[in-house]
């Protein structure tokens, strides 16, 4: 089959590799209809995340129709429609049963790596570097995708794909990145970062009830979508002014939003041109992992006694946390991989409501044959891109 | 096959530039032997304007961002030049090696990373966005505006 | 100078007990374990001893290169008995298509489905 491969920083290749085949009894065959690109792809495209061979296959968002399953599987049958969440969680263990599925303690055959670098194991994750196990991804014809009896959502609806693939990560995500701010009618939600899981993470917040929602983000086209179809009450483009703490608090009476969502992760842009300068001679030169000036500015931004809602990717240290921020101002820190398998079948019911279209973040629709222009065109922010989703 | 990025982008170059400015005006001609010669003077006025003209320019690190960054480039590439050809034009390089080397290997210093520098500022892109567009069957720019909110707020309570 | 692997299986003691004596002859290595439960709802801790590791770092480094680290083994069989008591299933990646071995965290495989004879080779 054709498969979109890690190929080195900065390069990916569309190349014949073996089909997936049957491994575990719990095991299902995905034939895949679409797929997307992450923004967490990124970070391994830009090579920041450790533990990528060449020849990986690449992509955690993916559908498709089941195509073969193992002997274990009883809750699908071959021709069902399904969206595959992107965490790998085995519904058995003491995490999953707590609904914690993206630190699943089974689904990492590679949990010394992860062990390591994190204190603990978390679960195995589709396509996303040999720390999360070194799962084949979803930007290809197949996928083999374990546990099939807990992962795999049916669609039964006559929804398109582009209207329920983010089932499997980003809405979700943003979902969870808004639940974690504990709205309640009247608050004001900032999120840094207007790509797609900002997109959702602003929605979500204004599904959930807050009064006003400001997104923040270096990038108008970002913003105007923000704004005109996500539902962000405000817009604030730092590189207009850097000043975002500064800005926030103008625009909520000084007193600062009630919680921020950090969407943006370890490649953080700071408005501020020395700070960033700084950050990227030391991620270049591998001192630091993660530039952290989104987070520091989202824990200066929130109001004394607010939430700070991790969502974006880090990976390892950031140099100068605020910890005197964090703890004189009582913030509350929340975060997470998203337990998509938790929230799938309510978001599901929410798009079948009608109380919103995902689609709305898709710019480009390519095939995918074309993902390696398709990289380059989301990493650079081409052509107003948001969103590429390829058709195998 | 894609050609290997230039790593050097905008803001790495402007921390370049500083760095190397302020290097040149303080420790630069002690460390090269050269500390109360003309050398010395000739390489801190490089230095003071090489500095100059960074913060002028139009890219991440500079102040006032007036000098476009492509101009900025060619007058590194210029005064790298000017600056080796000094000592031969004043006649200088006679009195000694130490009155010249270091002139030259500044030059080759500056047009090394000058080659390494991505001039676009838009990082180095390598992708195709014409093929992308024509492939394209969404108009990206007709989400970003049109079809209205895609999400509803709660009904009042 | 021995070290302890542990690990804490979601199950009654007495049938985590119990298939782990089953699968003794299963186990790439002989390992003595005590069974204890774990406080709440969080199960049956298992607790193995590892002897004679080395004293010194170099040893320790040079046989935790090399994959033969009894510490390192004792806590994959931990964690492969963990899997088949929780899940019925060994965890197989396209990386390491084994499950959990130490042998296997420097040699990953790339994450791409398996040709057939590398599929007979893992067992699968």
């Amino acid at each position: 089959m054709r498969a979109n491969v890690w190929s080195g920083r900065n390069t990916v290749q569309v190349e014949n590799v073996p089909d997936p085949k049957i491994l575990n009894d719990r095991d299902a065959i995905v034939k895949i209809s679409s797929t997307a690109i992450c923004g967490s792809d990124l970070h391994l495209y830009d090579g920041y995340v450790p533990t990528m061979k060449r020849g990986d296959i690449l992509g955690h968002e993916f559908m498709g129709e089941v195509v073969e399953v193992g002997k274990g599987v009883g809750t699908l049958a071959v021709g069902d429609r399904v969206v595959v969440p992107f965490p790998i969680a085995c519904g058995n263990c003491w995490s999953c049963k707590h609904e914690l599925y993206s630190v699943c303690e089974n689904s990492n055959p590679n949990a010394g790596i992860a062990e390591k670098m994190f204190g603990h194991p978390t679960a195995g994750i589709f396509g996303y570097s040999h720390i999360t196990g070194g799962y084949a991804g979803g930007q290809a014809e197949y996928a083999r995708v374990p546990y099939a009896d807990v992962g795999p959502f049916k669609i039964e609806d006559d929804l398109t794909d582009e209207q329920v693939l983010f089932l499997s990560d980003i809405f979700p995500t943003g979902y969870m990145g808004a639940d974690f701010c504990q709205i309640t009618g009247g608050d004001t939600i900032a999120v840094f970062g207007a790509g797609p899981v900002g997109q959702f993470a602003i929605a979500s917040a204004v599904m959930l009830g807050a009064e006003r929602v400001i997104a923040v983000d270096e990038y108008d086209y970002r913003l105007q979508m923000a704004t005109a179809r996500a539902g962000a009450t405000d817009a604030i483009n730092f590189r207009e002014n850097a000043d975002v703490v500064e800005q926030l608090k103008e625009l909520t009476g000084g007193r600062g939003p009630d919680a921020v969502i950090d969407a943006v992760g370890m490649e953080a842009v700071s408005g501020h041109g020395v700070v960033q300068a700084v950050d990227r001679v030391k991620q270049a030169a591998r001192i630091e992992s993660d530039r952290g000036a989104a987070l520091r500015d989202a824990i200066m931004a929130c109001r004394p006694g607010g939430i700070v809602s991790v969502i974006g990717v880090y990976g390892g240290l950031m140099d100068k946390f605020p910890t005197g921020a964090f703890m004189n101002k009582g913030l509350t820190l929340r975060s997470g991989q998203c337990h998509v398998q938790r929230y799938i079948k309510p978001l599901y019911e929410r798009i079948r409501k009608g109380d919103i279209d995902p689609s709305f973040v898709v710019t480009h629709r390519l095939e995918l044959g074309q993902a390696p222009d398709g990289y380059e065109t989301f990493k650079h922010k081409q052509d107003d891109c948001v969103k590429v989703v390829l058709k195998p | 096959m894609a050609t290997p990025p230039r790593p050097l982008d905008a803001t790495l170059h402007g921390v370049v530039d500083y760095t190397m400015g302020t290097f040149l005006m303080s420790m630069f001609p002690k460390l090269a032997g050269i500390q109360g010669t003309r050398s010395a003077r000739q390489i801190r006025l490089a230095g003071a304007i090489h500095a100059g003209y960074s913060a002028l320019t139009d890219y991440p690190l500079g102040a006032v961002k007036t000098l476009p960054y492509k101009a900025h480039l060619g007058l590194d590439a210029v005064g790298a030049i000017a600056l080796a050809a000094t000592p031969f034009v004043t006649g200088q390089h006679r009195q000694g090696t130490r009155q010249w080397l270091p002139h030259v290997a500044l030059c080759v210093a500056e047009l090394s990373s000058l080659l390494i520098t991505d001039p676009t500022g838009r990082g180095d892109y390598h992708g195709n966005v014409e093929a992308v567009r024509r492939a394209n069957s969404i108009a990206p720019s007709s989400k970003l505006r049109d079809g209205g909110p895609a999400v509803r707020r709660p009904a009042a309570a | 100078m021995s070290k302890v692997a542990t690990v804490t299986v979601l199950g009654p003691r007495e049938e985590v007990e119990r298939l782990w004596h089953e699968l003794a002859a299963e186990r790439g290595a002989d390992l003595q374990a005590s069974f204890r439960t774990a406080p709440g709802d969080r199960g049956t801790e298992i607790r193995v001893e590892v002897p004679g590791a080395p004293s010194n770092p170099v040893g320790q480094a040079v046989k935790k290169l090399s994959g033969d680290d009894p510490l390192a083994k004792a806590k994959d069989e931990l964690r492969r008995f963990k899997q088949l008591f929780e899940t019925g299933v060994i965890a197989r990646s396209d990386g390491s298509p084994d499950g959990p071995a130490v042998e296997r965290q420097l040699k990953q495989r790339p994450a791409q489905p398996l040709e057939q004879p590398e599929r007979q080779k893992a067992g699968v």
